[in-house]
C-alpha cells in the first residue's frame, strides 16, 4: 500500500489565488511568495555584486588585498550579508523544489536533503564568519580567553 | 504553455541556470571564506587556480545564467501577479533572451580580452 502511493504532479501555480488553493498549508504559500520577493530584490543585489566584481575591475586580477580591503568596509559587510542570506535561502528553496521533482523515493529525497541543509548552513556559517572577519585564530584566541 | 514551445523552453532553462547558480552560490561563499585564514593562508593559491582560463570561461556562462535568471524571474513575475502578462508570456521571453543578449555582449568584450590576454 505505502509503496503504491501515487505521486501527484500538479503543474506549478500561476497566480496567488492558484497557489492559496494548491498549497493547503501556509509554509509552501509563504515560500512561494519569498521566491517572488526575495528574487525581485536579489535582480539588484546580483547585479551589483557582479557589476562591481567583474565590469568595473579584471576579475582575473582579484587576490586576498582586493577581498580584505572590501570585507573591511561596513557597507559591504551589511550588502554582502543580506545577499549571502537571500541568496541561499532562494537557492536551497529551488534546489528543494529540484529534489522534490526529481527524487520519488521518500527515504533517497530525505538524505539528499538531509545532506543538502547541512551543506547549506555550513556555508552560511562560513560566510558570515568571513565577512565579519571572525577568524578561527581570533576564534581559538577568544575560547583561550574566556578561560583566564 | 508548458508543452514544448517557448514557455517549456523557459523553464527549462530557468531550471538548469538556477540549479547551476545554486551550486555555484556555495563554492564561491566557500572559497572567498577562506580569506579567514589570512594573507598566507590558502586563499591566494586558490584565486589563482580559479584565475586559469576554463573557470574564468565558466564565470562567462555563470554571468549569463545570473542575467537570464534574473530577467525571466521578473518575467514569472509579471505572470503572476498582472492579469495581463500571460497574455504576452511567449512575447516576453523573447524580449527577455533579447535583454539577456544586449546585457551579455557588452560584457563578453568587456571579459573575453582579458581571459585571451591572461590577465
Amino acid at each position: 500500500m505505502a509503496a503504491e502511493t501515487p505521486t501527484v504532479r500538479a503543474r506549478r501555480p500561476r497566480t496567488l489565488s492558484e497557489a492559496r488553493a494548491t498549497y493547503a498549508t501556509n509554509n509552501e504559500l509563504a515560500w512561494w511568495v519569498f521566491m517572488r520577493i526575495s528574487g525581485f530584490l536579489l535582480v539588484f543585489l546580483v547585479f551589483a555584486h557582479v557589476f562591481t566584481n567583474n565590469i568595473l575591475i579584471n576579475a582575473g586580477t582579484i587576490d586576498y588585498d582586493y577581498v580584505a580591503e572590501r570585507f573591511a568596509q561596513p557597507a559591504v559587510r551589511v550588502m554582502d550579508s543580506f545577499l549571502l542570506g537571500l541568496a541561499l535561502l532562494h537557492g536551497t528553496n529551488g534546489l528543494r523544489y529540484v529534489v522534490d521533482d526529481y527524487f520519488r523515493r521518500p527515504q533517497v529525497r530525505f538524505w539528499v536533503k538531509a545532506v543538502l541543509y547541512t551543506v547549506v548552513v555550513a556555508v552560511f556559517v562560513l560566510g558570515l564568519m568571513a565577512l565579519w572577519t571572525f577568524t578561527f585564530t581570533e576564534m581559538g584566541d577568544a575560547i583561550r580567553n574566556l578561560g583566564q | 504553455m508548458y508543452r514544448g514551445r517557448e514557455g517549456q523552453w523557459a523553464y527549462y532553462l530557468h531550471r538548469i541556470s538556477g540549479i547551476a547558480l545554486a551550486l555555484y552560490l556555495m563554492l564561491h561563499v566557500f572559497d572567498i571564506s577562506l580569506v579567514m585564514w589570512g594573507p598566507d593562508g590558502p586563499f591566494n593559491d586558490f584565486l589563482l587556480f580559479y584565475h586559469q582560463w576554463p573557470f574564468r570561461v565558466g564565470l562567462v556562462l555563470i554571468i549569463a545564467g545570473v542575467v537570464y535568471h534574473a530577467l525571466n524571474g521578473l518575467r514569472i513575475i509579471l505572470l503572476d501577479f498582472t492579469p495581463w502578462a500571460i497574455r504576452y508570456q511567449r512575447a516576453l521571453w523573447y524580449g527577455v533572451l533579447g535583454v539577456t543578449a544586449v546585457i551579455g555582449i557588452p560584457v563578453l568584450f568587456k571579459i573575453i580580452p582579458e581571459i585571451v590576454g591572461g590577465a
